[in-house]
């Protein structure tokens, strides 16, 4: 069904008669131009990567940054309209900020992605504000050590806490997705914006299961995925952004990072690769169906 | 324009906080409080007696007060202000639960009481100690004195009866004893402290924090502080 | 002159500094219990408000309905009881009209000591608050910086020593309705006895699942005396020592005299004009 002209696309407070908010569907667009991001939560750690189309040869290289520190342990990496993006790191700064004060502790990156979610789906409501034309991707570690309270003094007492549970699952790393509707969910691998499509193939082939991939495969994966979701647009130049954060005893500790030059330039290497041998796959599978139709 | 020797709680020297600074009339815990770490959790103790000036107003206070399941506290000070203040962390402990979905973690009520205590140090006369047992970290001990510090410890002892069994605590402390040990600890040294301080009296109140949950004891003084134990 | 005017304040610091005390508001020097019995709940109250050393009122009412199963007794200062349990009451109808249950000793308690914390102390009310509820009986002390007590008996006011000693030698668990209701009246007999603040008479109020019983001046130990004589002196007590007559003519010299037929004319000018 069309929405134009029938008026029920014009505020973000009216329905259309089956249902639809279009306003958000048409936020969903300028998302689906956007560069693609990807977010792969390995066992070790999270990456966060997105594709910078170079709009302009003034640009600064390697200046402009799009993917955002909310908290030390949080990243945020958006796709679609940029100013969008960076009020939503904004707000997202702001629940991770308060947490802190409140709880002297950091945030859990499901609950930052809930407070969020939830921040995302007010600007649906009303015909005052348009929705967020971004759908963002939220990475984070959640400690596993106990973490003290904010200034408190002491360590309690040598031998440990009474009656500790040492089997017990504690933190590790998450990934979340949310879109302009408000929606989120967690993921083990995340795509969206312009080559989402390619990206989410590429994912869905990755072991992201709790004792699949290490985070420097992750690092790897990220960097290809993005460079062959980028085929589609080969014409337009682009600049590869990644950043990441470990468990305590990797890299990072428990820190979201940029990737290191070396690394970056060691994964866009294979990333480069890896399309040229998919070339020579791509070919060698169009023959072979053409040799079946025959 | 009006000169003023002190300001806030603290002494003439300005450094040293007034321990009696309670408003005329005020309800006071003196008070005998105290929590340990023991080998399976915590254990939480406290005297029975909440006085009006020499008045005793009542001889069997519950000091020990629930602000979620396995986190407990124990007030000395202003009994209206540690009430007020142990209502505000319940609340705040209670919507942690259902927002979040998981139970709040020790120092999540200690971080909360903290933030009140300190924000509001000129307003209120509260000295508190927050003893819990979660899952993840076990059973822990922090202690929140007057101005508002925040002290993680092994265990912890508060009011005015606690000045007379440091060196009983300091002499009979040792880390991971066990149920009977521990409770055999907080009661000797309750019983030195109400023994000694003319504040504290009444029965002997207990909370003992663990896997299993909030189990709670009493011991009166007519059998001396020998039972009736759980219930 | 614009804006605020302060100089009472310096005034006043002025006076302070010379000796000159605050006013004093009227305090009920009181004894107030309350006590718990099988199946219900008893408090009482002396009648005497004070004004300093003045009884300001013999037979007061100290005793405050909150809900028809909720009921408080007041000390401390009289209009702060008066006002901060008609509000409550207030309140906790308005809730129970929201929630559509019956309100609760508990949640009434909770509103006072709420609203006595929030001004520090400031409002001098000390309250028993009693009743049953769905919930089972529920008997608390409330003091005016908010702290409160549960307790299966309980004393307030001046004469709460006094009323203590006797729950504290006579009391016992389960209670009969009747025996409760004795030792109350006891135990406020002990103030009315044996406090300056407290006195004239008792009243009770029982309060049972099913109903509520306000027994006001329950007991009236001080009832006041026949004076034995009185100042009204029959006529010609005071002696005539002479007399004079004067006419109505002979003062007209002096005033104008209007002469009034009856009552009806005397009240023409107060007649209301009414529309047609």
């Amino acid at each position: 069904m069309t929405s134009i002209g029938t008026g029920y696309d014009l505020s973000n407070s009216v329905f259309s008669p089956d249902g639809r908010n279009f306003q958000v569907e048409y936020a969903v667009k300028a998302v689906e131009n956007g560069g693609t991001a990807v977010g792969i939560r390995c066992k070790d750690g999270v990456v966060l990567a997105i594709e910078k189309i170079i709009t302009s040869k003034l640009l600064k290289v390697g200046a402009n940054k799009r993917i955002s520190t909310v908290d030390r342990h949080v990243g945020v990496v958006s796709s679609g309209l940029v100013p969008d993006g960076r009020h939503f790191v904004a707000r997202a700064r702001d629940e991770a900020s308060s947490w802190r004060k409140f709880y002297k502790a950091p945030i859990s990156t499901a609950m930052l992605s809930n407070r969020l979610g939830a921040y995302v789906q007010a600007y649906t409501l009303y015909s005052s504000v348009r929705p967020f034309g971004v759908t963002s991707i939220i990475g984070g570690w959640d400690s596993e050590a106990d973490i003290p309270v904010d200034g408190q003094v002491g360590n309690g007492p040598q031998v440990g806490a009474g009656g500790k549970v040492t089997d017990v699952k504690k933190g590790g790393p998450a990934l979340y997705m949310i879109e302009p509707s408000g929606q989120y969910w967690g993921y083990y691998g995340a795509a969206t914006g312009k080559g989402r499509q390619a990206a989410k193939a590429e994912l869905e082939k990755l072991d992201l299961s709790p004792t699949g991939i290490s985070l420097e495969e992750g690092v790897k994966e990220a960097a290809r995925i993005i460079y062959v979701a980028h085929e589609d647009s080969k014409d337009k130049e682009f600049e590869l952004e990644m950043t990441w954060i470990s468990s305590l005893d990797g890299p990072t500790k428990g820190r979201h990072q940029e990737v290191p030059k070396e690394l970056r330039e060691e994964a866009e290497r294979l990333a480069k690769k890896s399309l040229e041998g998919d070339d020579d796959d791509e070919e060698e599978e169009k023959t072979g169906e053409e040799k079946m139709e025959e | 324009m009006m000169d003023h020797p002190a300001t806030g709680m603290l002494g003439a020297d300005g450094i040293h906080v007034d321990m009696n600074h309670l408003k005329k009339g005020e309800v006071n815990l003196g008070t005998s409080i105290m929590a340990i770490n023991f080998k399976d959790g915590v254990i939480l103790g406290a005297d029975s007696r909440t006085t009006t000036g020499a008045y005793i107003a009542n001889r069997v206070t519950d000091k020990l007060t629930q602000v979620h399941d396995t986190i407990w506290c124990c007030r000395s000070g202003s009994a209206a202000d540690t009430q007020a203040v142990a209502d505000i962390v319940h609340y705040y402990l209670q919507m942690y639960d259902i927002t979040n979905n998981e139970p709040p973690t020790t120092q999540t009520a200690a971080s909360l009481f903290q933030d009140l205590c300190y924000e509001n140090k000129d307003m209120l006369s509260a000295g508190i100690i927050i003893a819990g047992y979660d899952k993840r970290h076990g059973g822990q001990v922090y202690s929140i004195p007057l101005g508002g510090s925040l002290h993680k410890q092994s265990y912890a002892i508060g009011g005015s009866g606690s000045t007379y069994i440091y060196g009983y605590c300091d002499a009979n402390w040792r880390e991971g004893m066990n149920e009977e040990e521990g409770i055999n600890f907080v009661k000797g040294a309750l019983q030195e402290a109400i023994k000694w301080d003319g504040s504290s009296g009444g029965v002997i109140r207990l909370a003992v924090l663990t896997a299993k949950g909030a189990v709670r004891h009493l011991y009166l003084p007519d059998n001396g502080y020998t039972a009736p134990g759980p219930y | 002159m614009v804006g605020f005017d302060f100089s009472n304040h310096n005034r006043n610091l002025a006076l302070h500094a010379r000796g000159v005390p605050l006013p004093q508001a009227t305090s009920t020097g009181t004894t107030i219990v309350g006590c718990i019995f099988d199946g219900g709940v008893v408090i009482a109250a002396d009648t005497r408000a004070t004004s300093g050393p003045i009884v300001a009122d013999k037979n007061c009412e100290k005793l405050h309905y909150i809900a028809p199963q909720i009921w408080c007794a007041g000390a401390g200062t009289a209009a702060d009881t008066e006002f901060t349990t008609a509000l409550i009451s207030s309140n906790l109808e308005l809730h129970s009209l929201s929630t559509g249950r019956k309100p609760r000793v508990i949640t009434c308690m909770t509103m006072l000591k709420q609203h006595l914390f929030r001004y520090q102390g400031h409002i001098g009310a000390y309250l028993v608050v009693a009743g049953v509820d769905p919930t089972g009986v529920g008997l608390f002390t409330v003091h005016a910086h908010g702290s409160t007590d549960k307790l299966p008996y309980v004393t307030m006011g001046s004469g709460s020593l006094a009323a203590m000693s006797v729950f504290e030698t006579q009391w016992k668990p389960e209670l009969t309705r009747d025996e409760a209701v004795k030792l109350c009246a006891n135990a406020i007999q002990a103030g009315i006895w044996n406090d300056l603040g407290s006195g004239s008479n008792v009243d009770v109020c029982v309060i049972t699942e099913n109903n509520s019983t306000l027994l006001r001046n329950y007991i009236t130990p001080n009832v006041r005396e026949k004076k034995q004589r009185n100042y009204r002196f029959p006529r010609g007590t005071t002696a005539v020592l002479n007399e004079k007559v004067i006419k109505r003519e002979d003062i007209s010299k002096y005033v104008t005299v209007h002469e009034l037929k009856d009552d009806s004319e005397t009240a023409v000018a107060e007649k209301m004009e009414l529309d047609a």
